[in-house]
């Protein structure tokens, strides 16, 4: 515009109408001002939304959006400080209700205000990005209030001590409580966590820790523990009520470690209350409930399995080595099933059938099931006498339960060959007399044997087993082939194979005569009908029913063994006979006579000869005669042979000197199998590796590996390197 | 429904509008309707005063298309209405985002209709478009890169300062991604985030070897879902290859470098499969004398695919791949030549050929004056290809040809983009640009 025009035209008044006026900003301002300071009155029914927005609007829209944005926070912190001023000024148990009071109006009037400046947000605070104006709201009252240096630890103190109050019993007004840590929430995670979250957990902490140092000095560890649950849901039930759910597992860990953790030494040794009491008298609930809260900490189940585990070490070990206990083999292991049975439970009801747990319970019992050198006979005695006549009357199923529970013993044992050892014997004595109760479960149990040991470790069981078939098949043959000998005695005989049957030395004993002919017969026959073989007559296993008419006419039949049968045939033909007679007659070894005389001589009830002079031994120059006396109210009597169940202590050795010799073949063979692969290998790893692999049978003994690589060097299977001796070579 | 209490009479500017809470409820609590009738301002009118009147002072015309549009979700814009207007008004009440939903429908390439042409005001060789996700866009011009709004208004140019733009890319209706040139001797160039309001430069991204920050050529771009971008680098001292960034902290996090023999420093399209979760990287015919088309696992740092013109024969009609795009539902490459012939790699086969569909040999007798070579893009099962001044839109299992956009002003489509339910078409001539859209669904 040129000055030219403007000297011809006075337009000087339309020009200022054109321009906004200055204080239009100011103006509008005003009025927002004065309906914020409405809204926070609460005396907004006055006002004009419609106003209000278009009057926001048009401060935005004529770019003084700084101005609204500015002038909004200054208003809202004016009030903000005049309000916590209020709160500040609340009494006692009402600051905190005048707190949530005015927090919550400042949440309603924050609403509002958002509402009159939305058109601000959408355009003005989106392009600038400053913080909205609700979040803005938000920031505004943590500084000016929660903040305030006046509130800020009034504040918690007040929270903390409501929460304390409610530890300590008192009824507290949780709705309140959770307003306000809601307020805490909204004002972002950060503020809940610093302002309340950690001073929270920090004043827990410290709570706790008088606590438990009070509890522990009046409690036993039972009671403790139930405090200690009880505090622990007490606390997760706090979170529901008034906390961030977050809030949980910090909480919990806290209690955790000021009432657990920290005390896990003292509670678990507790004298008279600790674990050992527990496990001692079966508290299962206590148990489990320790097993409970310790699992929460870290090893905390590591210390309670340590002192379960050196507790059955120790209680084991007495158990094992007692010498009182080991007298009665069928006791003893009952007393080991009795302990399993129970740590059993205790792991399956108490500690939630924890694997770890079960393992150290299984470690343990291996450890001291190991201890007692016997511990392979006394198993194997218990089940001779469990399938002898322990198991009669019993349901199948019963059954399979305690053979399982044999098997669980049998697994912890390191010599199983040595148990395989007197199995066999046991069997064998079952099998020759007859006295095994149920088949199906001695089958059971050698099926079981197999599925743990594989079928070496049985073949030979089983070879008993097929023996006892077919000598039975064999006897009807016998007897099918020779139709006279229906009358006269009736001879049974059971061919054993050699080898599969624990081996004695056969003893030479002269049989009667009736009898010896009978076996002539049947040797003529089994050798006709096999070929290639021997036979040889194991007369110390035999027995025979024999019928006896005395003095005045009591007719009995006795049942005896082969040798009692040769002394008494003796007596056919003559009255009275001397030990020397008798012992030159029968030639039956001097130990089995004796022990085959006492038992017809010095038995009460069972004394079918007399002895001269009357006593319990029996010495050489004894005399004998037939009892003529001798009543018994039963028909069949049977005589039985004076034998020690147990093993005599040369016997035990000769078990265990036969064991020692079996397993040298075995130590062997491992040998070579290791070296025939791994062609040169050096000392120790030789000895590690067959241990492991004998392991499932016996333990090997570094010192018998040892003398067995030197033999199979003597016998050139392996030789020694040339340059270092520690090393082996095995030669093709 | 029906009720009377349900009813509100409004004073618009000094006309009368009733409608009911209902319709108004239409426009969400984040509006001007919805903090009116909130419980906290108590404005509701008394049950006993039924002619209550609420007043606002606004332009009762656009009020009336505004109320329509919250009773039908149709906008229906008398002509007397200028478009800008009724925005500001929307603005007000807080509709912008009904406005721009009711305007166009979702996208399908065969129901386009043009809408606008925005011209640009330098003439001609705009480098590229790109559709904003919410229907905005960005036209890369030299070193400027003009922004446009989904009103296409637009806003503060990004401005380079003369360095050549390469590619752009939206990571947000607020965030833009260019790739530059390194100008010798300055030390700039590379990658930037700006603001697409305000065009202010936010963050520069940088690229190291062996620990040493150095300066870069930055070329096409790429994004994928775990907030990465990629983009084929060029260093000073042969640092050819691809670089990845972090979206959320900018930081570099990885490089995959160009192996001799091969290019990937050049390349003039990235494309992430995610599918595969691979890079596809395409350097082509004439950036270089051969095409190298790759797909890149960073995961092991493996090209696990790769496709080479090198050596093929050339036909006396000299097929040269021009654009390349995957299509991870066909497990197949799609490329294009010169005469807009389509043709196909698959992609299970290693080394495999082009299986070239001779469809348009018409197409060769008219070339233009000054022809762009074709692009494709692949959007919902539908493949787009541009050629001269015609858009091509391929459906159906066999790339049936089914609709073709065209517009004889503004000479040949330099380059074309898919986004936020719009197609946008940049020429070359006049550095004009149509926006094509589906128009809203029909009423029956």
């Amino acid at each position: 515009m040129s000055n030219q025009k403007k000297r011809n035209f006075q337009i000087e008044a339309f020009k200022h109408r054109v321009v906004v006026d200055p204080k239009y900003a100011d103006k509008t301002w005003q009025i927002l001002d004065r309906a914020i300071h409405q809204i926070y009155n609460q005396d907004a029914s006055g006002l004009s939304f419609e106003e209000l927005y278009r009057n926001a609007y048009n401060m935005v829209l004529h770019k003084f959006g700084d101005k609204l944005y500015t002038g909004f926070i200054a208003t809202m912190t004016a009030h903000l400080k005049d309000k916590s001023k209020l709160i500040e000024a609340a009494q006692g148990g009402s600051f905190l209700e005048e707190l949530n009071k005015k927090w919550n109006e400042h949440n309603k009037a924050l609403e509002m205000i958002r509402d009159i400046l939305m058109y601000m947000d959408r355009t003005y605070i989106e392009s600038t990005k400053k913080p909205h104006v609700h979040p803005m709201g938000l920031s505004l009252w943590r500084d000016n209030v929660v903040h305030s240096p006046k509130i800020h630890a009034r504040l918690l103190n007040t929270l903390l001590d409501l929460v304390h109050k409610e530890r300590t019993g008192e009824v507290i007004d949780r709705g309140l409580v959770r307003n306000v840590t809601k307020m805490f929430m909204d004002l972002g995670e950060s503020v809940y966590r610093d302002d309340f979250e950690k001073p929270f957990l920090d004043a827990s902490s410290e709570f706790y820790k008088v606590e438990s140092m009070e509890f522990i000095e009046a409690c036993d560890c039972g009671d403790y523990l139930k405090k200690a649950e009880k505090r622990l849901t007490e606390e997760i039930d706090r979170v529901g009520h008034y906390l961030d759910g977050k809030s949980e597992d910090k909480i919990t860990s806290v209690v955790e470690k000021e009432m657990i953790a920290n005390h896990m030494q003292r509670l678990v040794h507790m004298e008279n209350s600790g674990l050992v009491t527990m496990l001692l008298n079966d508290k299962y609930e206590d148990l489990g409930r320790m097993y409970n809260l310790f699992r929460r900490v870290t090893s905390g189940l590591a210390t309670v399995r340590d002192v379960m585990t050196s507790h059955l070490r120790e209680m084991g070990k007495q158990l094992v080595t007692d010498p009182e206990k080991s007298k009665d083999p069928v006791e003893f292991v009952q007393r080991l099933l009795d302990e399993r049975d129970k740590y059993d439970k205790i792991i399956s009801t108490a500690f939630g059938n924890d694997k770890t747990f079960q393992n150290a319970s299984n470690s343990s019992f291996e450890y001291f099931i190991n201890l007692n050198a016997r511990s392979p006979e006394f198993i194997s005695l218990f089940v001779d006498d469990k399938l002898r006549k322990g198991l009669k009357g019993i349901a199948d199923a019963d059954v399979e339960v305690v053979l399982d529970k044999v098997m669980m013993l049998f697994r912890y044992l390191q010599e199983k060959d040595v148990f395989e050892k007197y199995y066999k014997q046991h069997l064998a004595k079952r099998l020759l007399s007859g006295k095994t109760v149920s088949d199906d479960a001695e089958k059971s149990l050698i099926v079981k044997l197999k599925t743990e040991c594989g079928y070496q470790f049985t073949s030979k069981l089983e070879g008993m087993f097929t023996d006892m078939k077919t000598s039975e098949d064999t006897m009807r043959g016998f007897y099918g082939s020779h139709p006279e000998l229906s009358e006269g005695p009736t001879l049974i005989v059971q061919v054993l194979t050699t080898g599969s049957w624990p081996t004695q030395p056969a003893v030479p004993c002269n049989l009667p005569a009736e009898v010896s002919v009978l076996c002539e017969k049947f040797r003529s026959y089994y050798l006709g009908t096999h070929t290639g073989r021997r036979l040889s007559w194991q007369t110390n296993m035999g027995t025979a029913d024999i019928k006896a008419i005395f003095g005045k006419g009591q007719k009995h039949e006795l049942n005896v063994s082969t040798f009692q049968m040769c002394v008494l045939m003796l007596f056919n033909n003559s009255d009275r006979l001397s030990y020397k007679e008798i012992e030159q007659a029968t030639e039956i070894p001097a130990p089995d006579l004796k022990r085959c005389l006492q038992s017809l001589a010095c038995v009460k009830g069972k004394n079918v000869i007399k002895k001269e002079p009357m006593s319990k031994d029996i010495g050489e120059e004894d005399l004998f005669s037939v009892n003529d006396k001798f009543t018994s109210k039963f028909y069949k009597v049977k005589i039985g042979t004076v034998v020690a169940q147990k093993e005599t202590e040369p016997e035990k050795q000769e078990t265990r000197q036969r064991v020692e010799e079996d397993r040298k073949p075995q130590i062997e063979a491992a040998i070579v199998r290791i070296m025939k692969s791994r062609k040169i290998l050096d000392h120790n790893n030789i000895i590690a590796e067959v241990t492991k692999q004998l392991q499932p049978r016996f333990l090997a003994n570094p010192t018998e590996i040892k003398k067995r690589i030197e033999s199979l060097i003597e016998r050139d299977f392996l030789e020694r390197d040339n340059t270092d001796r520690k090393l082996y070579r095995y030669l093709a | 429904m029906g009720n009377s209490k349900d009813r509100i009479k409004f004073n618009v500017g000094g006309r009368i509008f009733e409608t009911t809470s209902t319709t108004l409820a239409n426009a969400g609590r984040d509006s001007f309707f919805g903090a009116l009738f909130d419980d906290d301002w108590n404005l509701s009118p008394p049950p006993t005063k039924q002619d209550h009147l609420f007043f606002i002072d606004r332009n009762p015309d656009c009020f009336a298309v505004l109320l329509d549009l919250l009773r039908t979700g149709d906008l229906n814009l008398p002509a007397t209405i200028p478009e800008r207007l009724l925005h500001r008004e929307a603005s007000f009440y807080g509709l912008l985002r009904h406005v721009r939903t009711a305007r166009w429908g979702p996208f399908d390439g065969n129901r386009l209709r043009l809408s606008d042409s925005v011209k640009g005001i330098a003439p001609g060789d705009g480098t590229a478009v790109r559709a904003g996700p919410d229907g905005g866009c960005c036209v890369a011009h030299g070193s400027v890169v003009h922004v446009f709004d989904w009103m296409l208004e637009e806003h503060c140019p990004i401005n380079l300062d003369y360095q050549r733009v390469n590619d752009v890319g939206w990571i947000d209706s607020d965030n833009i991604v260019l790739s530059a040139c390194e100008k010798l001797g300055r030390g700039d160039g590379g990658m930037g985030l700006f603001s697409s309001s305000t065009g202010d430069l936010r963050y520069k991204f940088q690229v190291c070897h062996e620990n040493q920050v150095k300066s870069y050529t930055a070329g096409a771009l790429s994004f994928n879902q775990d907030y990465k971008i990629f983009s084929s680098c060029k260093g000073r001292s042969n640092e050819y290859g691809i670089g990845v960034w972090d979206q959320i902290t900018g930081k570099q996090t990885d490089f995959f470098y160009e192996s001799t023999g091969w290019s990937l420093g050049d390349a003039d399209k990235l494309q992430w499969l995610n599918g595969l979760n691979c890079l596809l990287v395409a350097t082509l015919f004439p950036r270089k004398d051969n095409c190298y088309i790759s797909l890149l696992d960073f995961r092991d740092k493996n090209m696990v695919w790769s496709w080479s013109d090198i050596g093929s024969p050339m036909a006396i009609d000299e097929k040269r791949v021009r654009d390349a795009i995957a299509m991870e539902d066909s497990s197949s490459i799609c490329v294009v030549n010169e005469f807009e012939d389509l043709g196909f790699i698959d992609l299970r086969m290693y080394g495999g050929s082009v299986r070239w569909s001779s469809r348009s040999r018409l197409m060769k007798s008219k070339m233009p004056d000054e022809p762009c070579y074709p692009k494709l893009a692949l959007h919902e099962g539908q493949l787009f290809s541009s050629m001269n001044d015609s858009i091509s839109v391929f459906c159906g299992p066999d790339w049936v040809l089914t609709s073709r956009l065209r517009r004889s002003y503004g000479g040949s489509i330099c380059d074309f983009s898919i986004g936020g339910d719009r197609l946008f078409a940049l020429h070359s001539e006049e550095n004009v640009f149509d926006v094509w859209e589906t128009p809203p669904s029909p009423i029956i």
